[in-house]
């Protein structure tokens, strides 16, 4: 396949699937079904279906509709830092 | 954070002909990791503009012709990512901050520097931190334009600080009276960024 | 819903089967298994002596019904830090340390029903075969396609599986296409996943279909917005990028 940059950036990009393992550790559970309503578009969308950088130096996740940046999470040694002004809400299933 | 070591594994390798020149906690790279925190912007070089503001006698804007009219430099730097990777013997063509800088008056009270970028990332320097050569505007790696995935069509850079200081797809610098944090600073991230004082995370 | 085990274990290899020339299953005793769902996957840790530690996730390949161990499916990447450890170093008797099962949001159970089309590119046919092989051990009837795209017929994991299933239960159909070399006297697709190729296969479930794709991100993408085009609810898409890899 003959990628060029831009799509070098997109080929990159994941999901909230593969960070699904760092959001228990901020949450406790499973947050990959949790629903995440965007402060920029409104979009609701599944924390597994947000778009995902993970090739940095913490987590940025984006509505898959508007790319907004809902949440950002660090991991320190001795913190786990989350940001998550972006999201209107999360709504969590019992 | 303790862990069953694994059988054979060896983790990543710090050859001993470069010991030297990597940092603490660091790991040599040969190829050039892609780190992003959102989708590569491309902003249309017609459009694209770099301007200097905030504390400032009279804000100033290049377009891109006018940009790439002013004298640059080549610069050969190592480079370190907060994500341990270091990259030795990197070459760059940029324009100097110091050659910028001859183009507006910093008010005296505007001692730091945020650097802002396409896509909203941000990030901050102090001044004096980024005269004297030791910072600049590239637009050329190696022989080459600047690749949109590695912060083209031209991103700061400040080798002498963690590489998550050196914005891709910079748009401007604002000069501030106090030392505000940007994107990962706000999160965790030091607020200076020293590799060689391992200076990754607040509180370090 | 039942809670994850959200510990790290250490789970012992007690089989080691080569699929592929690039891919090999491993089969893990867990000594806290619980059953997943099938889509869910599981991260594994390894620590270096010096205390360096790297993850990754890994797509569970077995149903839930396989009690007691999970397959794990794994491409060996070439500059990869874990695959080729995994792929070269362990052998039968070695500990991994995994956490999990996680990620619910990818999952398909027969209860949530069908049609089910399954698109895979590479290595993302792990988590959808585990929903294939979990439809087959509850004796399921709904009926259940998978387009799976590889580069070349060698690439095909599972193969010999995809095609027993297949005889097996008119239920279910397998689709293949091949974006670099088809096997001779090839009849079949043979070329990348486009919104035609989506449009024949799933033109019998209609707008009923429940779909699950997974593979290299920018197939993902491609397919994700073909589907989406042709008047698909987005509701019965799901998705999973695994990133660059190509296909």
């Amino acid at each position: 396949m003959n990628m060029d940059d831009a799509d070098m950036n997109t080929a990159l990009m994941v999901d909230g699937n593969a960070v699904a393992g760092q959001l228990m550790d901020v949450f406790g559970r499973d947050m990959t079904m949790a629903v995440a309503r965007c402060a920029g578009c409104a979009r609701e969308a599944e924390m597994g279906a947000l778009m995902a950088f993970t090739h940095s130096p913490g987590v940025v996740l984006r509505c898959p509709a508007c790319q907004a940046a809902i949440a950002r999470i660090v991991e320190t040694p001795t913190a786990i830092y989350i940001e998550a002004r972006g999201a209107t809400f999360l709504r969590l299933p019992r | 954070m303790a862990g069953l070591i694994s059988r054979g594994f060896l983790g990543r390798r710090r050859p001993a002909e470069v010991e030297s020149r990597l940092p603490p906690g660091q790991y040599l790279v040969t190829d050039w990791p892609v780190l992003s925190a959102g989708p590569t912007p491309h902003t249309p070089l017609d459009k694209w503009s770099f301007s200097m503001d905030g504390l400032v006698r009279k804000p100033v804007t290049w377009t891109w012709a006018e940009f790439t009219k002013l004298p640059t430099q080549t610069y050969t730097v190592d480079i370190s990512c907060v994500t341990k990777w270091t990259k030795l013997d990197m070459t760059w063509l940029g324009v100097s901050i110091d050659t910028l800088l001859e183009a507006v008056q910093v008010d005296p009270s505007g001692k730091y520097v945020m650097a802002y970028s396409d896509g909203g990332y941000t990030t901050n320097v102090p001044l004096d931190e980024l005269t004297k050569g030791q910072g600049f505007v590239a637009y050329q790696f190696g022989d080459k334009p600047l690749e949109p995935v590695h912060g083209g069509p031209a991103r700061l850079v400040v080798p002498h600080l963690y590489f998550w200081k050196s914005a891709k797809w910079i748009r401007g610098l604002r000069f501030m009276d106090e030392n505000e944090p940007g994107f990962w600073e706000q999160l965790g991230y030091h607020i200076h960024g020293d590799p060689w004082k391992e200076e990754r995370y607040s509180g370090d | 819903m039942a809670q994850p085990v959200l510990e790290w274990q250490a789970g012992t290899v007690t089989a080691i089967r080569p699929e592929t020339r690039q891919t090999k299953s491993f089969t893990l005793a867990l000594p806290k298994w619980m059953a997943h769902r099938a889509g869910m996957h599981y991260d594994v840790r390894l620590t270096a002596p010096d205390g360096y530690q790297t993850e990754r996730s890994y797509s569970v390949a077995s149903a839930p019904e396989r009690v007691g161990v999970v397959d794990l499916t794994v491409e060996r990447i070439a500059d990869g830090e874990v695959s080729p450890y995994l792929h070269d170093v362990i052998v039968t008797g070695d500990q991994i340390e995994v956490r999990g099962p996680i990620g619910g949001y990818f999952v398909w159970e027969v209860a949530m029903g069908g049609p089910l089309l399954l698109i895979g590119g590479g290595s993302g046919v792990v988590p959808l075969m585990a929903m294939l092989r979990h439809r087959a051990a509850q004796h399921a009837t709904l009926p259940a396609r998978i387009l799976y795209s590889s580069r070349t017929s060698e690439d095909v994991i599972y193969r010999e599986e995809f095609n027993a299933l297949a005889a097996g239960d008119r239920g279910f159909e397998a689709f293949f296409t091949f974006t670099r070399q088809a096997p001779p006297g090839w009849t079949g697709y043979q070329r990348r996943i486009d919104p035609a190729m989506l449009g024949e296969v799933i033109k019998p479930f209609g707008r009923q279909a429940r779909v699950y794709v997974c593979g290299p991100t920018l197939l993902v993408e491609a397919v994700a917005s073909a589907l989406v085009q042709t008047g698909l609810p987005i509701e019965q898409i799901r998705t999973e990028r695994f990133g660059p890899t190509g296909v």
